[in-house]
Formats: structure tokens, C-alpha cells, sequence
């Protein structure tokens, strides 16, 4: 509740409330600390409904813990952790409190946010001997926020939360998301109201404290009540409930939103990157085959793979997709035990940069060094091929074994390949023992593109999204894949070729490329922050653990519940179900509610400019003031109310078909236009009072009337805003909207025929008023909406 | 009664309107010629006299309710207020629907 207080809005309300108690009147005082009360409820009372619906969804993703509390093993929320408990971690996962180990297979951790140290560090459960020892040369340790890079461990929670070594410099670690497309706007939009709010303000109060016949309190008080009328201090609360419920609404077509700010640029994200694994293809990996490079099988080639395999296999096989796949295509042909007799002496593990990973096994008193990866990897190792038992040199079949790999490419099958030497007996290997190898087979992989995803692929094109794709593939295989889902590809870049270009280049090469192949994850980033520097809002969906530093710089995102805790903590949406149908339904939602935080917007810069531009200049050439301080802010807080059920209103079609954009020159010109048409309505309602009804000598009647008439054509108006169609015709309003306006308009008609209106100085209207302002309101709206054919159609806006 | 600056607040007030109009026709004016401007870099667009009178009727209307609302209070006649009023609306309902009917707004 006492967040609310932080608004500067009510700093200003407070002053004018002391300002008005001590120098004016008390009543004032009363009226205007009432406003603040009732401004404080509906603020807090919408943003803890907001908080409450993103607690739910939260829940949902929440990183979870494998735990063995009692000999009995589960999996919890990560939050439920006490010290005591034995924890178990696998790769990707995110340790989820300081533990000491007590078992470590090839374990690695990335400590990058304690240390700053970008290598991962092996961690073992050996016992160390230090005295005050550093966090890093804990070894045995691992601490909260580290991520597992390779291997599995089991340790014993020794503190949690802020208890954590993660928890006690957490306030600076905090890291940010770089700021999205919208918060971009919303802060341009806020600098655009802060200048002309305080333009206004000082000239209004200047002007008025040069009148002889106004006191200074009362300049003070009134232009105060005019910049806080100019400003939407419930736009914050609106614009937090309208994405609540509509991360509730997409959370029933199972999209998770963990950041709320993020949902409107899902919405007016115009392209999508995406790897193809889990979103084009169905993600689940299988070994297809295992060959040779002769005509006869080579039961090596599985053997070796198996050895050289960083899958953690127990009661379930967790690891890389790839190496998992090859364990159970292992205890499928019930082939496992193949690798039993090795024992494994040292691991090079796989890393991006040389896309193999190696190991030193021993096995009858023979050393022998296996290296599995990337063909184009693993053929560049390669001194000679064993084709039928022969050893040939490489270069002689280079272009036999070529043509393999790029048939079985070209039928869409992913391809490792397996090498591997004698090797010399020595304490330690390192990446430079990969060498001199000879090849030995392919293995063979497939991962078939979804069924939907044709269908997915062609909505989000409909929805003005292009969809590119970024994989460590090799272009043959991605290029496969766009032909099945008929994915036109206007160009293929891959990684080697990226690697040679300046910065301008790529900006540029990114506009006219459908694949980025053989992409590292440094290069991944490359391209979206091309993508976003061209000035595109980009979505970037990934699950693995390479994708994490993508889909924090990407503006939006997109992880699923299945991938590793590191990628679903870095994104902003997490999709519970693999299927890019939903991501069009989630576009959709955030297209609708950008839709509806506009509508808001433009009605706050033209009609309240408007009509403080026309409290402004009545001010000075009326005997009294147009309206009061307290009847301002009444009217304002009316007018807030009102829009309250703004989030719930309909969106027309055309909004949902295009990405919208935030462009706050629109903002400005449409300002510049239809600001004035209120102002106008109010001048001329000044003359009718004047002039019709003699209210030069009766400020109350003059007040009241102005008050009714600015109320009905402040909130009657967003009926002709919030659509380009015909209001009501052809765009019918949300039915929440419509009775909550009519509902104030009601409020607001009746208020100075009330005891409540008596106190705050009005008073009731001659019959002959309302006749007329029926008449001249209708004419104002069907006058707006001529200007909005001018304004749309003529100009083309 | 005679205010601020020597005039009298029926000046005034008329001066206040008038130059509410007169903005909002500049307003229109730097619209359509910058709207103009930035079609003709993405292709053209039939011009003329009577282009710009047909787009301008908006600004026609404007001007002439300008006219009317002024003359009306001058007069102080709630009964020519009300009536000319009803007469704009006819008119701007005619003009919407032959605008609207049967065309898709582009967003």
C-alpha cells in the first residue's frame, strides 16, 4: 500500500491538500485527502490483483528441485529447500542452494556470476584442507545461481535463500533485462507529458498570479490541479492490470508469462527467431542408424559413442538430446553393456567453439582416444578413414565420405561422427590430443518436423512475423526442414561465413536471411541485436543452455517447461506445451492489450489536454476561476474510474492482424489534433453559460455546467477513439466499458443536483442546458470522428 | 463588462474559440501536407483544387460550425443553437457513412 505514495502525483495531491487546508479552505483540504485515499485503493487494489495472477503463473514455472528428504526422492519447488536436504543436479540445471557434494560425475559448474570466470569449473566431493578459503576455491561446493555445465552431482543443502552466498551479494548481481520496445515508449511518452505539463503549470500559474483580483493560493492551487489533471497517475495500475489479465487469459492457452512488461512486444514482434529443434521438428531426437564407412556394420561406432557420451544414465537417462538418444537406441538393441569393459581415464567435454568432445578410455592395456561431433569437426582431426577393416588416407575418399554426409543431410538426418586414435599413456588430455585420428562411422540421427508447425508457420506470417531460423545445424539439414514445412528461405547464411563480417554487414545480411547455420550461441546474439538495431522487436525461442544469453537480449523470450532452468529463467514466456500454434494465440493477447494501453493513452494526451488547455485560457479572461482545484481533481478521479474497465474493451480485427508499433510521433501529432477539438467544446460551452444562461455573475452554474459538459465529452469520446470503424456499427465496445462509462456519465449528470455536488460548489442546471448540451455533445462526437477520416483515411495516419 | 486587456469577455471568448479553430486548421493543413510529402516518396497521388477541397470538407465543417456558433451566441437564441445543430449532425452523419461504407480501415 505505501508503494502507491511513491507516485509523484500524490506527492503534488498531498501539497495541494496542506496548501488548500492552511491558506484556503479546510473543506478543500478534506475533499482533495479523500481523492488521494480513494486514488491509493484502486491503485493498490489493482496491482495486488496483479501481483496475485503473476504469483499463480509463476507457480507454474517454478524451477524445481530433485530432492531426497527420508531416502525418498522427489522433485519440489526450489523455493521449499531447507539445509539438510540431499539435492541431486544434472546439466542445465540451476543449483538451486549452497551445497556441499557429496558425489560428482564430471560435474562443471559456470560460477561467471561469483568469479566473472567464463570457463566452467570441474567440481568434485573430495575433501579440501583450506584455511579461509574464497568462495571459488571451494571446489566441493556448489553455490545457488551456478549453472551446470556438464556431468551430474549430489549434495547437501547447507543454506538457502539470502542465507546463500548468491543471497548476499544478490543486490548487485541483479541482472536486468535490457529495456523492451515498450518501456522504450512508455518513457518517451512520459518525458513528452513531463515538459508539457510543466509548460503548462508555469505559464497557467504565471498568468494567474498576475491577476490582481486572484490570490497566489489560489493561482498555486489551481495550476497544480491542472498538471495533476494532465497526467494519467492511474496508467501505471491500468496498464499492470491489462497485462495481468492477459498473461491470466494466455495462461488458459498454456503461455506462461514470468515478465509481464514483455507481453506487449510479444505482440508487436515482427520477427521470430527460433532454433528448429522442439519448435519446427518434434524435438525428441532419435538415433536413427550407426554406420560404417564400408559396406559391413562396425559395432565400434556405437561402442565409442557410448564411451564418449556425456549423458548421465541411472534409473533415467539425463543429458544432451543426442547423446541420450544414443543410450536408448543402445538399450533398445540391448546393446549397452558394449561399453562396460572400458574404463574411462580423462573427458575433453564438448564446447561451442570445437564442436567435438573426446575421451581417454583404457580397455585390455590399450589407450584409445574417441572423439564424437560435428562431421566438419571431427574431419579436420582426421589423418585416415577405416573403410572394411583397410586404413585409407582421408584425402583419398575425402570426397566419397563428403557425398555420404551430404545425402543423408539432404534427407533432413542430423550427422555425428565418430573418430578415434591409439593414444600415449599420460596423467592428463587436453583438446590438443584430438588429433591425427582415424574416422570409423556416422551415426545418424532424425528429428521430424512437427505436423502443425506448416500450419504455425504460415499464421505467424498472416500475422506479419517472420520467422528465421538459427541453428547449430548444418545448413543442409535446416534448409530440409523449411522445404518440408514449405518455408520459403530467401537466404542461407551459415556461422563461417557471419564470423567474416563487420557489424554493418551483418545488420544488413540479417534483413535478407531465413537461416543462420552452424551459429554459435556468441553469434545467435549477433543477430538478434542486428535484428533489434535495424529497429525490429524480436522474439527468440530457445530451451537449451546455450540459448540463455539470446533470449535475455532477445525483446521477447520464448522458452518451454521442458528446458533446462537456465534458459526458462532467462525467458519471459515459457510455453508449457512445445507447439508454435500457441505462440499465435499469445501474439493475438498481446496485440489486444497494446491495443487497449493505447486507446488510454490517446485519450489521455488529446481529450485531458484539451480541456486543461481550455481551463488554461478561461482562467485568465474569466472574473473566477472555470472550475476549482478540488472540482478538477473530482473530475479527474471520476474520469479514472471510468476507465478502469478499459483493459476488458474489444480490439477491431485490423489491430490483431499487423505488429503494432510504439511510435511516439503518432502520439504527438494525434495530440496536436484532436487535443483541440475538446477544447473547442469547452469554449463553447463557456459561451452558452456566458452568454445564454448569464453565468458571468453566478460561478457556481458557470462551473457546474462546464464540469458536466467536459466529463461527458472527456469519457464519451472513447467510444469514438478506441476504434477507425464506425463506433458502435461496426465496433461494438467491450460490455464492461460501455455500462462502467454510461454508469459515470450517470454519476457525473446528477452530481450537482446532490449534496455531494453542493460541497464541492455546484450547483443544479436549468433544464434548456441539458437540451442543448445533448445536442452540442452528439455534434462533438460525430465531429471527432470526421476528423478521424481526415486524420486515418486523408492523411493516412 | 469590459476584462483582461480591454476586451470584453464576449471578445474574448469569441477570440478564444476562433483561434481554437484556427490551430486546428493549421493542425490539418501541416497533416495533410506532410502526409502528402511522405506519399509522394512511396508513389502518387492524384492533386488538384478538387482533391483538396473534397479532403478538406472536415476543415469546411470546422470553420463554418466556427461561424455558426459565434453568430448563434451572439444572438443568444437557444432555439437557432439547438437547430443548427441538428442540421451539422444530418450533415456529418451523411458524411461518415459515404466514407465508411463498404471500406476497410487500414490500421
Amino acid at each position: 500500500m505505501l508503494r502507491q505514495f511513491k507516485n509523484p502525483i500524490f506527492a503534488i495531491l498531498i501539497a495541494c491538500a496542506v496548501i488548500a487546508g492552511v491558506y484556503s479552505e479546510p473543506r478543500q483540504a478534506v475533499i482533495i485527502l479523500s481523492m488521494i485515499g480513494i486514488s491509493v485503493i484502486l491503485g493498490f487494489y489493482n496491482e495486488h490483483k496483479a501481483e496475485k495472477i503473476v504469483e499463480n503463473l509463476r507457480q507454474n514455472v517454478a524451477i524445481k528441485a530433485v530432492v531426497t528428504r527420508s531416502g525418498k526422492t522427489s522433485q519440489i519447488d526450489s523455493r521449499f529447500l531447507v539445509p539438510g536436504d540431499l539435492v541431486t543436479v544434472y546439466v542445465g540445471d540451476i543449483a538451486p542452494a549452497d551445497m556441499r557434494l557429496v558425489k560428482s560425475k564430471d560435474l562443471q559448474a559456470d560460477e561467471a556470476t561469483f568469479t566473472g570466470e567464463s570457463f566452467p569449473v570441474e567440481k568434485t566431493s573430495d575433501g579440501l584442507h583450506l584455511e579461509n578459503p574464497m568462495p571459488q576455491q571451494l571446489t566441493n561446493y556448489l553455490f545457488m545461481g551456478t549453472v551446470v555445465k556438464n556431468g551430474s552431482g549430489q549434495g547437501i543443502v547447507l543454506s538457502t535463500g539470502k542465507g546463500t552466498q548468491l543471497g548476499s551479494i544478490s543486490k548487485s548481481l541483479v541482472r536486468s533485462h535490457p529495456e523492451t520496445e515498450f518501456q522504450r515508449g512508455i518513457r518517451q511518452y512520459g518525458n513528452m507529458l513531463i515538459t508539457l505539463t510543466l509548460a503548462l503549470t508555469v505559464g497557467i500559474f504565471a498568468l494567474n498570479a498576475l491577476r490582481p483580483d486572484r490570490t497566489l493560493v489560489d493561482a498555486l492551487l489551481f495550476s497544480l490541479a491542472v498538471a495533476v489533471g494532465l497526467v494519467p497517475e492511474l496508467m501505471p495500475a491500468i496498464v499492470t492490470i491489462s497485462l495481468a489479465q492477459g498473461a491470466s487469459r494466455m495462461a488458459k492457452v498454456k503461455v506462461i508469462v514470468k515478465r509481464l512488461v514483455s507481453i506487449e512486444d510479444f505482440g508487436n514482434m515482427d520477427v521470430y527467431c527460433t532454433d528448429k529443434t522442439g519448435t519446427l521438428t518434434e524435438g525428441k531426437i532419435c538415433l536413427s542408424d550407426y554406420r560404417s564407412l564400408g559396406e559391413e556394420e562396425d559395432e565400434r561406432v556405437l561402442t565409442y559413442s557410448l564411451l564418449c557420451n556425456s549423458a548421465v544414465v541411472s534409473d533415467t537417462i539425463v543429458g544432451n538430446p543426442m547423446d541420450t538418444a544414443i543410450w536408448e537406441h543402445a538399450i533398445k538393441l540391448d546393446k549397452q553393456q558394449s561399453a562396460v569393459p572400458y574404463t574411462k581415464i580423462d573427458e575433453m567435454p564438448f564446447d561451442y567453439q570445437r564442436r567435438i568432445m573426446s575421451v581417454v578410455v583404457k580397455n585390455k592395456g590399450e589407450t584409445l582416444l574417441i572423439s564424437k561431433g560435428a562431421p566438419e569437426s571431427i574431419f579436420a582431426r582426421c589423418t585416415h578413414a577405416e573403410i572394411s577393416g583397410k586404413l585409407r588416407p582421408i584425402s583419398s575418399v575425402q570426397k566419397a565420405i563428403d557425398d555420404k554426409f551430404l545425402n543423408l543431410s539432404q534427407l533432413g538426418y542430423r550427422i555425428l561422427a565418430v573418430a578415434s586414435r591409439r593414444a600415449e599413456e599420460k596423467t592428463s588430455y587436453s583438446a590438443d590430443d584430438e588429433r591425427d585420428l582415424t574416422l570409423l562411422g556416422l551415426l545418424i540421427f532424425t528429428d521430424p518436423p512437427k505436423k502443425d508447425a506448416h500450419e504455425a508457420i504460415n499464421k505467424l506470417k498472416e500475422m506479419g512475423v517472420e520467422v528465421k531460423i538459427l541453428t547449430g545445424d548444418n545448413e543442409l539439414v535446416a534448409k530440409t526442414i523449411c522445404d518440408e514445412l514449405k518455408v520459403p528461405v530467401k537466404r542461407l547464411v551459415n556461422g563461417s561465413e557471419l564470423m567474416q563480417m563487420s557489424w554493418t554487414d551483418i545488420k544488413k545480411v540479417v534483413e535478407e536471411t531465413t537461416i543462420f547455420a552452424r551459429i554459435t550461441p556468441e553469434q545467435k546474439l549477433d543477430i538478434i541485436k542486428a535484428l533489434k538495431a535495424n529497429g525490429h522487436v524480436v522474439g527468440f525461442g530457445g530451451d537449451g543452455v546455450n540459448d540463455a544469453p539470446a533470449l535475455y537480449e532477445a525483446d521477447v523470450g520464448i522458452s518451454v517447461d521442458t528446458a533446462v532452468d537456465v534458459s526458462k529463467e532467462a525467458a519471459d514466456i515459457v510455453l508449457l506445451e512445445k507447439d508454435l500454434l500457441v505462440l499465435s494465440d499469445g501474439i493475438k493477447e498481446g496485440r489486444r492489450i497494446f491495443g487497449n494501453t493505447i486507446k488510454y493513452i490517446l485519450m489521455g494526451t488529446s481529450s485531458n489536454f484539451g480541456n486543461m488547455f481550455s481551463a488554461a485560457a478561461a482562467s485568465v479572461f474569466l472574473p473566477f476561476l472555470p472550475m476549482t482545484a478540488m472540482q478538477i481533481l473530482f473530475m479527474n478521479l471520476l474520469y479514472d474510474v471510468a476507465n478502469m474497465t478499459l483493459p476488458t474493451d474489444n480490439v477491431d480485427e485490423e489491430h490483431i492482424k499487423k505488429p503494432a508499433r510504439w511510435d511516439i510521433k503518432f502520439v504527438r501529432k494525434y495530440t496536436l489534433f484532436f487535443g483541440p477539438f475538446s477544447s473547442l467544446y469547452d469554449f463553447l460551452t463557456f459561451g452558452i453559460m456566458l452568454f445564454i444562461f448569464g453565468a458571468a455573475t453566478n460561478e457556481a452554474l458557470f462551473q457546474s455546467g462546464w464540469f458536466v459538459e467536459s466529463f461527458w465529452t472527456e469519457v464519451l469520446v472513447i467510444f469514438v477513439i478506441r476504434t477507425r470503424r464506425i463506433p458502435f456499427f461496426t465496433s461494438r465496445p467491450g460490455k464492461w466499458l460501455l455500462l462502467l462509462t454510461i454508469a459515470c456519465v450517470a454519476f457525473g449528470t446528477i452530481l450537482p443536483f446532490t449534496i455531494l455536488g453542493g460541497f464541492l460548489g455546484f450547483t443544479a442546471l436549468p433544464p434548456q442546458y441539458w437540451v442543448l448540451l445533448f445536442l452540442m455533445v452528439a455534434t462533438y462526437l460525430f465531429l471527432v470522428d470526421a476528423g478521424k477520416v481526415f486524420f486515418y483515411k486523408i492523411c493516412k495516419f | 463588462m469590459t476584462g483582461v486587456l480591454g476586451l470584453d469577455l464576449f471578445q474574448w471568448w469569441a477570440a478564444c474559440i476562433s483561434g481554437g479553430s484556427v490551430f486546428l486548421t493549421l493542425v490539418s493543413i501541416y497533416l495533410y501536407v506532410s502526409s502528402k510529402t511522405k506519399r509522394k516518396t512511396g508513389g502518387p497521388r492524384g492533386a488538384g483544387a478538387l482533391r483538396f477541397v473534397v479532403d478538406f470538407i472536415f476543415v469546411w465543417v470546422l470553420l463554418g460550425l466556427l461561424i455558426f456558433y459565434i453568430v448563434s451566441i451572439d444572438i443568444g437564441s437557444p432555439a437557432i443553437f439547438a437547430a443548427g445543430n441538428i442540421l451539422v449532425e444530418a450533415f456529418l452523419i451523411v458524411y461518415l457513412l459515404k466514407n465508411k461504407k463498404g471500406k476497410s480501415d487500414e490500421p
